[in-house]
């Protein structure tokens, strides 16, 4: 028998309480890591590879707010452009759905995919895109989903344009971050909807990540005081406008963690308490027979620690590997894209039970180590 | 048959070690009763909306009202139906509303939110009642005023009576608050239509708020738009309209239940832990009162109450710990609305008693296998034991 | 009379792990009425074994324990505990009084299993706490009574429903010297002057100078039987 089997025939003499200890650990752990990524998901959206260049332009009154077409000219004069294309969000409904995960917009075909750079498709496919007014590019995301080959139809009915989407499927696209859009021509929206000559938004690529900012700054200038006046930002600046409207959702989950966490700790410390006080009559003829204080303490806090890691692993490692297997996009009806777990949760995950776990060894074991062996030795178990 | 005294007193005894657990199971309930205050709020202010007596209409297949689009046409067609109800002046009591979104700054740097601007039609205060002036007065058609909800003034920049705002090239200037009585409209912003319309370039309306005459002819309507096919309209009596706009508050109380269920798993492993070891340094006891007569059953009934008791006393601390949050006032985005929905977090004596018969249940569940596992050990084992 | 306890060829065996232990090994003994009987012997001699049987927590492995006619054998565990209620006191070494409940409450315990009114419990529990000497001492707790004064209330509560049958398992272990005697005059009287039939387990000779017979197991089986003029 080494110390550290000692430890763990220790740890496990009370089977059941350590497996309950452990487990409550787990699920609060898998609690909170559930809890982060559900924030993360929703607070930060993640960088995308060609994001640093791009440009997204509204309305400055809002998004719903559209921008005329003539702007266009003005835009493409602006240095360190190198592309632009119209970026209309159609948001129609797909198969009597009551709502559609994928998103469809309008674009100029040529001029999208220079500026969606790592968008691929077949060459064969993006021609046969441009070509055909009534056609569209669908991600390979959605194409999975509903079980759709390239020729069939895409079929959408509007829900703030009151016309209804009949196209064509020539192609696929994929390696952007989200590969469920539908692209298609903005002259057939145009045509069905007796071309208002206007845009829901710009999108732009920059030259350089120098001069990005000088034209998000000139965009906005071109267009102060006119009849349509713009917001230009960064594509990031533009994924995080949309976070801010969540408002305090940031702050109520992390207070829900808190809480948890919290709770946690009393508990854990509660009951490693109970089982040191167990065994404080043992612990006092080991102390007799000559160990000393601080190796009494070392004993105490393996077990606590090898409790609380052990719920850390079930909890945490638990979570992690079922939301790599599990598709949470299915279950969450699209609300829920990527649910990952990074590293700096599990990372502090595992640290709270480390905290734990030896906050929770230290309340009995500072007791243990100043009790007398005679006191110990006179307790009834 | 136990004595209430044996039960109660030990859950007194030994409360320094229990603490730890009821105060636990207070923060599950706690944050169950928080979340499902949150859903509660959201759903009160959208289910309180509207008069029982309007329809609202709005193009079929939209999703909000805000991405309705009625046209002049539709409109006239129904303008001077017979089946709508007539105001003293013998004018037919219909609004044509227009809605947009402006995006604007909140208080404190908080960032910026959509807001929903509702341009009403000249009926359209009248046929909604329960929103009153509390504050300035309603704005003038025909110049750029705005009257915004009270709640909203209280999140956002430049909302004050008489302060302006931009959107776009345009100044705005508030001339009045209104309070909406607690429902949809409290997170609006209301100008006259006309004026809306001419703002945002809009030759169309979003939608169309109808008193029918009496129940016939809310019947005839009703009919009427279904049957015309050329219409594509979508017409609601106005509060089935707004109750239904739940896609905000359906997320938040499936978090609220997932977190529920989560935390009460923890919990209950957490008051199975405690139980286990209080009835561990009980065992000579409980088979002393075996030995005297006391049955099994009627010992497990004793240590289930013991346990239902301390969750219970931690499910109403919890309800307490959430209390002071009843009330407060804050926004969010809207699912269907994409705009600032303000709300109050509202815990209601349901809430607080599910929170109460939550914890109880926990009590039950993790007393219940050690409760059976001490009255089953053998009697002599149990005197036997130290 | 009858003898009120019967033991004809009773065995008892159980299992340690792999092993199987003998505990009992074909008793063959009759108690009769007021009788205060001693088992005495080593540890593992199967006295407190023989003592659990007598008094209905523990069953035999083989052969026949009577009490009062009754083979308790074929009582279900309920009727078993009803019977216990009613016809045997127990006492023990540690005492084993509830902590959350006064004196009065303690000794009260085993008549809330019955039908009896408040008022009737009141006046057994008085009297009860008046044959061992404690009436002003029923509103204390247990820690706040001395070790003797602890062990008195149990024999209080082992009298409550006027059992035929008192058992009592070292009841004086944990006692000093002066409390170990009155218990042990109190158990003497029950036999002596209330007719109840006394079975006590020890191993302190000196302790069971005061019964009336004494048997000595080794190993589960009689060895020797002392009987006192009494």
């Amino acid at each position: 028998m080494t110390t550290a089997s000692f430890i763990l025939r220790n740890t496990l003499r009370n089977k059941r309480r350590a497996m309950l200890s452990a487990l409550s650990v787990a699920v609060s752990l898998f609690l909170f890591i559930t809890l982060q990524v559900t924030l993360r998901e929703l607070t930060i959206p993640p960088e995308d590879i060609g994001a640093s260049l791009r440009i997204a332009v509204r309305n400055k009154v809002s998004l719903a707010q559209p921008l005329p077409f003539r702007q266009l000219q003005k835009i493409e004069k602006i240095p360190g452009v190198e592309a632009v294309t119209p970026f209309t969000y159609f948001g129609g409904l797909y198969r009597d759905e009551a709502f559609t995960p994928f998103a469809q917009f309008a674009v100029d075909p040529i001029r999208f995919t220079n500026v969606f750079l790592e968008a691929k498709t077949s060459k064969v496919q993006m021609q046969a895109w441009i070509k055909d007014r009534g056609t569209c590019l669908v991600g390979v995301d959605t194409m999975k989903r509903y079980d759709l080959k390239v020729g069939e139809k895409m079929l959408l009915s509007g829900t703030f344009y009151p016309v209804d989407l009949d196209m064509k499927i020539v192609g696929t696209y994929e390696g952007t971050l989200d590969d469920r859009n539908v692209f298609f021509h903005h002259k057939y929206l145009d045509e069905l909807t007796d071309d208002p000559g206007t845009v829901g938004t710009w999108w732009l690529r920059a030259g350089s990540a120098e001069v990005a900012p000088k034209v998000v700054s000139t965009l906005n200038e071109t267009f102060a005081n006119t009849s349509a006046e713009v917001r230009a930002e960064s594509e990031r600046a533009f994924q995080m406008g949309f976070v801010s409207m969540w408002g305090n959702i940031k702050m109520l989950i992390d207070s829900i963690c808190t809480a948890i966490v919290f709770t946690l700790l009393l508990v854990t410390v509660s009951t490693m308490s109970m089982a040191i006080r167990e065994r404080f009559r043992e612990l006092a003829i080991l102390k007799a027979i000559g160990y000393r204080r601080h190796e009494l303490l070392a004993f105490i806090l393996a077990e606590s620690l090898f409790l609380s890691l052990l719920g850390a692993l079930i909890g945490a490692g638990g979570a992690a590997w079922l939301f790599s297997v599990v598709d949470i996009q299915k279950l969450s009806g699209g609300m829920f894209i990527f649910f990952e777990v990074t590293t700096k949760m599990l990372g502090t995950a595992f640290l709270i039970s480390i905290v734990l776990g030896v906050l929770a060894g230290i309340a009995p074991g500072w007791s243990v180590c100043r009790m007398s062996v005679v006191d110990g030795l006179k307790t009834l178990d | 048959m136990l004595p209430v005294k044996y039960n109660v007193g030990n859950v007194v005894l030994r409360w320094r070690s229990t603490l730890a657990t009821i105060l636990g199971i207070s923060m599950v309930v706690a944050v169950y009763v928080m979340v499902q205050a949150l859903a509660v709020g959201l759903q009160t202010s959208s289910a309180n909306t509207g008069d029982p007596r309007n329809l609202l209409i709005v193009r079929k297949g939209s999703q909000s009202e805000s991405s309705s689009v009625v046209n002049l046409e539709q409109y006239r067609s129904l303008r001077y139906s017979e089946w709508i109800m007539r105001n003293e002046q013998d004018q037919p009591m219909i609004s044509t509303d227009v809605l947009t979104l402006v995006n604007l700054p909140r208080l404190n740097d908080q960032g910026e939110a959509n807001t929903m601007v509702r341009g009403v039609g000249a009926q359209g205060r009248v046929l909604r009642s329960q929103v009153k002036l509390v504050e300035g007065r309603w704005f003038t058609p025909g110049k750029r005023e705005v009257v915004v909800s009270q709640r909203l003034a209280a999140r956002f920049e430049n909302f004050g009576v008489g302060d302006r705002f931009k959107t776009g090239p345009d100044w705005l200037t508030v001339v009045g608050w209104f309070d909406g009585g607690n429902s949809a409209f409290d997170s609006e912003i209301w100008a006259d239509a006309d004026e809306v319309r001419a703002l945002f370039d809009r030759d169309s309306f979003s939608s169309l708020l109808i008193r029918p005459a009496g129940d016939q002819g809310r019947a005839a309507l009703v009919k009427q738009i279904e049957e015309d096919k050329r219409l594509q309209l979508l017409v609601k009596n106005e509060v089935d309209y707004y109750k239904e706009q739940t896609m905000t508050a359906t997320p938040i109380m499936w978090m609220g239940n997932f977190l529920a269920t989560a935390m009460s798993l923890g919990a209950i492993l957490a008051a199975m832990n405690t139980m286990y070891a209080t009835v561990g340094a009980r065992t000579r006891e409980i088979g002393t009162l075996r030995v005297l007569g006391f049955r099994r059953r009627t010992i497990v009934l004793g240590l289930l109450i013991e346990g239902i008791l301390l969750c219970a006393i931690g499910g109403v601390l919890g309800c307490m710990l959430a209390l002071p949050l009843n009330g407060y006032a804050t926004g969010t985005i809207g699912f269907e609305s994409f705009s600032e929905t303000v709300f109050e977090f509202t815990i209601t004596p349901t809430l607080a008693m599910q929170g109460i018969v939550f914890s109880a249940l926990i009590g039950l569940f993790g007393t219940l296998i050690p409760a059976i596992k001490a009255s089953r050990t053998p009697v002599i084992d149990a005197l036997k034991s130290l | 009379m009858k003898p009120i306890v019967e033991i004809r060829n009773l065995s008892k065996v159980y299992n340690q792990g792999e092993i199987q232990v003998t505990a009992l090994d074909n008793i063959h003994l009759d108690i009769e009425c007021s009788d205060f009987l001693t088992l005495m012997g080593p540890s593992g001699s199967g006295k407190s074994t023989l003592l659990h049987i007598i008094a209905g927590i523990d069953h035999q492995s083989s052969g026949s324990c009577k009490v009062q006619d009754l083979d308790l054998s074929a009582l279900s565990e309920s009727a078993l505990a009803d019977w216990r209620n009613q016809n045997v006191g127990f006492i023990f070494q540690s005492f084993n009084l509830i902590p959350v409940l006064t004196g009065f409450e303690n000794v009260e315990l085993p008549l809330l299993l019955t039908r009896l009114s408040k008022k009737e419990r009141k006046r057994l529990v008085d009297t009860a706490l008046e044959l061992v000497g404690l009436e002003d001492r029923s509103h204390h707790l247990p820690k706040q009574l001395s070790g003797g004064q602890e062990q008195r209330v149990a024999i209080a509560r082992a009298l409550v429903t006027d059992p035929a049958l008192v058992v009592a398992d070292e009841p004086t272990g944990n006692l000093d010297a002066e409390s170990a005697q009155q218990v042990l005059e109190i158990l003497q009287s029950l036999s002596n002057d209330a007719g109840k039939t006394v079975i006590m387990v020890t191993h302190d000779p000196k302790a069971a100078a005061f019964g009336k017979r004494s048997i000595h197991l080794e190993k589960g089986r009689f060895e020797k039987e002392d009987v006192r003029a009494s």
